[in-house]
């Protein structure tokens, strides 16, 4: 990489971690450290809830999925607007008027000190864990295209960040994602713009979304239902609709957000603006990944995008069989090319029968790069040992590094550093907000000045950002075992959105009957997650109507009990 | 008053556009198809 692209990105670590520490004045106590003293702009804060979901696995996963599976994965966020609108009319105000730090605050004055710690306990453990993972997943790419060590990424991710949130609280959190924000879209954009500029001259941009379609990778909506299939119109519409009002209705990383807007309006207004602009930018974001695709159709590809694995295979003792799969690639790929090049030619003649005969060729020129590329995946999967393997998080980064002009990939480094920046220090907020009022306030030390608890907010903190730049360093070595703990987070996600439905919505719910309720939700995702192929995003509607059901049931009884006590005394 | 008001109006401008979205999604998928 170019001095100037090491620049950049020295010049934009230094720069937000400035920009955060000079908000630390405004944060001299707890609610002005924890919630901006609930005096920040909706606009600001709407910024920010998107910037916490565009992480940096966003950026190179999802460009990738792009690339390799096309827009199929949008169906996902379909049912967002929705959940905004139901969430504006439900949970905002309750939580705004309960006046609480956390989400899990209000489950105490609605049910009981246990329901609201064992909540407040799985929100810690899991979002620990994932953001562990979310230092990872870019710090293992990045430490691959930038030539230097795990260790190195994820700390230069995971260090700026804490000490930022550490001392500046959420206002440094907030307005920092403002600005990351920015740069990521810009990137996202610059980079649409430089692949759509290196597309050959015959090919004008209408006929390269044709050349997409033919291969399928403009689908946006599958309407078969299948509750094994994670991608279709029904799953995102119903299924993902519960999984949104849990993580941005009951998730402290994402509450905490709009409990710092300055009004119950402003908090749902700054949830519109995720309503409004989700889509069409996660819509960008798979658009970058087609167009890689539609690039690297006139652009000689590289067969594996990780370079690492790619010199392994050279040098090692399959060198012969990786020479020969390699030129079996670049006769397909040259195929796939002319075939493209006529598919589009097709589609300016205008003829019909010449354009879907150009299109059934092309589809069967694409099948053969795909399966020998498929052919070579095997083979880092037989040299390595790590059977789902899959190199789509390198193929951006890689675009970036070998096809982006200088500045240009400083710039997008910059951006994948800022969307991992963006996401981990609302997580590390939001982790030490839960510890400090759910947990030391609560249960350890219930009187001290709001100094005192400031220093040891800062602590948690701290301690977070040390925690999960451990586990993201560790996390390739225990590989399986980070997945497993991520699988275990999803068990409940759709289990607590069921708590705060029977708080909300259903005065008559006990105590007992949430908590218990809770229990049985978590036990039916973990029973369907281990029995049943069912894709994951219905386990949200398992677990919250299983809650709902337990709960309403459970309350009933007691109900019914103190009533038959209450005749019979 | 005015707020609720506001906030109705908003959440049908939400639904709207939406909809807009999903049905140009669609549009795009079948055209390019």
């Amino acid at each position: 990489m170019h001095p100037i692209d090491w620049t950049i990105i020295a010049v934009y670590l230094s720069w937000i971690v400035w920009d955060g520490l000079r908000l630390t004045k405004r944060s001299h106590e707890l609610e002005g450290y924890f919630l901006a003293s609930r005096s920040l702009p909706w606009w600001a804060v709407g910024l920010s809830v998107m910037a916490t979901q565009l992480s940096a696995i966003t950026m190179i996963g999802t460009t990738g999925q792009g690339y390799e599976d096309g827009m199929r994965f949008l169906q996902f966020y379909y049912a967002l607007p929705l959940a905004m609108i139901v969430l504006s009319v439900t949970l905002v105000p309750f939580f705004h008027n309960a006046r609480v730090f956390t989400a899990y605050e209000f489950l105490e004055q609605r049910f009981d000190a246990k329901t609201r710690a064992f909540t407040s306990l799985l929100f810690l453990f899991s979002r620990s864990m994932s953001l562990g993972v979310v230092i990872s997943a870019p710090a293992v790419v990045l430490a691959v295209v930038l030539n230097i060590s795990v260790t190195n990424t994820a700390l230069l991710i995971a260090l700026p960040t804490a000490v930022y949130t550490m001392f500046g609280g959420v206002q440094a959190v907030t307005w920092t994602d403002v600005k990351q924000v920015v740069l990521i879209v810009f990137g996202l954009i610059a980079a649409i713009v430089v692949l759509v500029l290196g597309l050959p001259g015959e090919v004008s941009v209408p006929q390269a979304l044709r050349i997409a379609g033919a291969t399928g990778r403009l689908q946006t909506f599958d309407f078969s239902f299948d509750l094994t299939n994670q991608y279709t119109f029904w799953s995102g519409t119903i299924a993902a609709f519960f999984l949104f009002c849990s993580y941005f209705g009951t998730d402290q990383s994402q509450v905490q957000r709009y409990l710092a807007a300055k009004s119950v309006s402003a908090a749902r207004s700054s949830l519109m603006m995720s309503a409004y602009w989700k889509i069409p930018l996660q819509a960008l974001v798979l658009l970058v990944g087609v167009f890689m695709f539609l690039f690297y159709l006139f652009t000689p590809a590289p067969m594996l995008f990780n370079a690492v694995h790619d010199r392994e295979l050279r040098e090692g003792p399959r060198a012969a069989e990786y020479g020969t799969l390699e030129g079996r690639f670049v006769t397909a790929n040259e195929a796939r090319r002319r075939a493209g090049l006529e598919l589009a030619d097709a589609d300016a003649s205008g003829d019909a029968a010449r354009l879907t005969a150009a299109g059934s060729a092309f589809a069967a020129r694409e099948a053969e790069v795909r399966s020998i590329r498929g052919e070579a995946l095997s083979l880092v999967r037989e040299a390595t040992g790590d059977e789902s393997y899959n190199d789509v998080n390198y193929v951006f980064p890689t675009f970036i590094l070998t096809q982006m002009p200088v500045g240009l990939i400083g710039l997008l480094i910059a951006a994948i550093f800022a969307a991992a920046m963006s996401t981990i220090s609302a997580e590390m907020a939001s982790l030490s907000t839960a510890t400090v009022i759910d947990f030391y306030r609560r249960f350890a030390k219930g009187y001290a000045t709001d100094r005192h608890y400031l220093w040891v907010s800062r602590l948690a903190t701290g301690f977070w950002g040390l925690f999960a730049s451990g586990v993201a360093i560790w996390a390739a070595e225990l590989g399986s075992l980070i997945e497993v703990v991520n699988r275990f987070g999803s068990f409940f996600y759709g289990s607590i959105l069921g708590v705060f439905v029977l708080a909300v919505g259903f005065r008559h719910t006990t105590a007992n009957g949430a908590f218990l309720g809770l229990l049985a939700g978590m036990g039916a995702v973990a029973w369907a997650a281990s029995f049943t192929g069912v894709a994951f995003l219905w386990h949200n509607v398992i677990g919250a109507v299983v809650v709902v059901i337990v709960g309403l049931t459970v309350s009933a009884v007691e109900g019914l009990g103190r009533r038959v006590s209450g005749v019979g005394s | 008053m005015t707020t609720e008001i506001n906030a109705r109006q908003n959440y049908a401008r939400v639904l709207i556009l939406w909809v807009a979205v999903l049905v140009g999604l669609y549009a795009f998928q079948e055209y390019f198809s």
